[in-house]
């Protein structure tokens, strides 16, 4: 219903009210007052009804857009943050990988035994001694089984014992 | 009659605020972190014959990646759902 009818049915409402109780000493007026009475009382009613109807759904639209405007921000400020996330996250990773290539590189000298062409003096004895150790001491392996047991601890697999 | 006539003027006024209705928008669920939704790698084993001390440190080294990458994935998982969430509520 368009707003200009609803308009339109108040103000009837109003009219038939002032006709009806006020100028119901008007002998034409008069002689209808009890049916302009009752249906102005009516049409005033609807009319309220219809009027309030009307106010409530516009407050709704404005709601609706303001909210709709929120969440395109929102929206908005999301997809940014999965941004700055995902570089932080990048970061991370790549510093961690990192770290850990320079600790397996460290191993490795240890393994080529290039870490002697680093140290100088009676250390090297001592470092050559321990190198000699790595390379005749191989691990047993009942000790490696354990190991591996507990990096597959997540598979559900029975822990030899 | 009149405040009767009255009255249901009054209830057909306050009628209109009783019935609200909702607003059928909320912001659309953010899409996560690709990067998030992988899964953490299984952690590897030591394999061969003759282990040295140092294979065996590599590997665990190796692990200790593994372990540090998840976990930055779990941090990541709780800081995303803190500050999605903190956006997602402020659409009210």
């Amino acid at each position: 219903m368009s707003e200009t009818i609803i308009h339109l049915i108040l103000a009837a409402g109003v009219v038939g009210l002032i006709a009806g109780f006020v100028l119901g000493v008007i002998p034409i007026i008069g002689r209808y007052k009890l049916p302009i009475q009752i249906i102005s009382i009516l049409l005033f009613a609807f009319g309220v009804y219809l009027e309030g109807g009307l106010a409530n759904e516009k407050e709704w639209q404005l709601r609706v857009k303001e909210i709709e405007a929120k969440a395109a921000k929102a929206e908005a400020e999301a997809a940014k943050k999965n941004v700055e996330l995902q570089a932080a996250l990048a970061d991370k990773g790549k510093v961690i990988r990192e770290k850990g290539d320079t600790i397996i590189k460290y191993v490795d000298r240890w393994r080529d035994r290039d870490i002697i062409k680093e140290i100088p003096g009676p250390e090297r004895v001592r470092v050559e001694e321990v190198i000699r150790y790595i390379e005749n001491c191989p691990i047993p392996p009942e000790l490696v089984n354990i190991h591996n047991d507990a990096a597959k601890m997540n598979k559900g697999k029975e822990i030899k014992k | 009659m009149k405040y009767l006539i009255l009255a249901t003027c009054v209830l057909l006024m306050t009628g209109c605020s009783i019935f609200k209705q909702p607003v059928p928008i909320k912001p659309e669920f953010p899409v996560a972190i690709p990067d998030l939704m992988k899964k953490c790698e299984q952690l590897k084993t030591i394999e061969g014959d003759k282990i040295l001390i140092t294979d065996m440190l590599k590997t665990i080294v190796e692990n200790y990646t593994l372990y540090y990458e998840c976990s930055a994935k779990v941090d990541g998982w709780q800081e995303w759902y803190i500050e999605q969430k903190k956006i997602y509520d402020s659409v009210k």
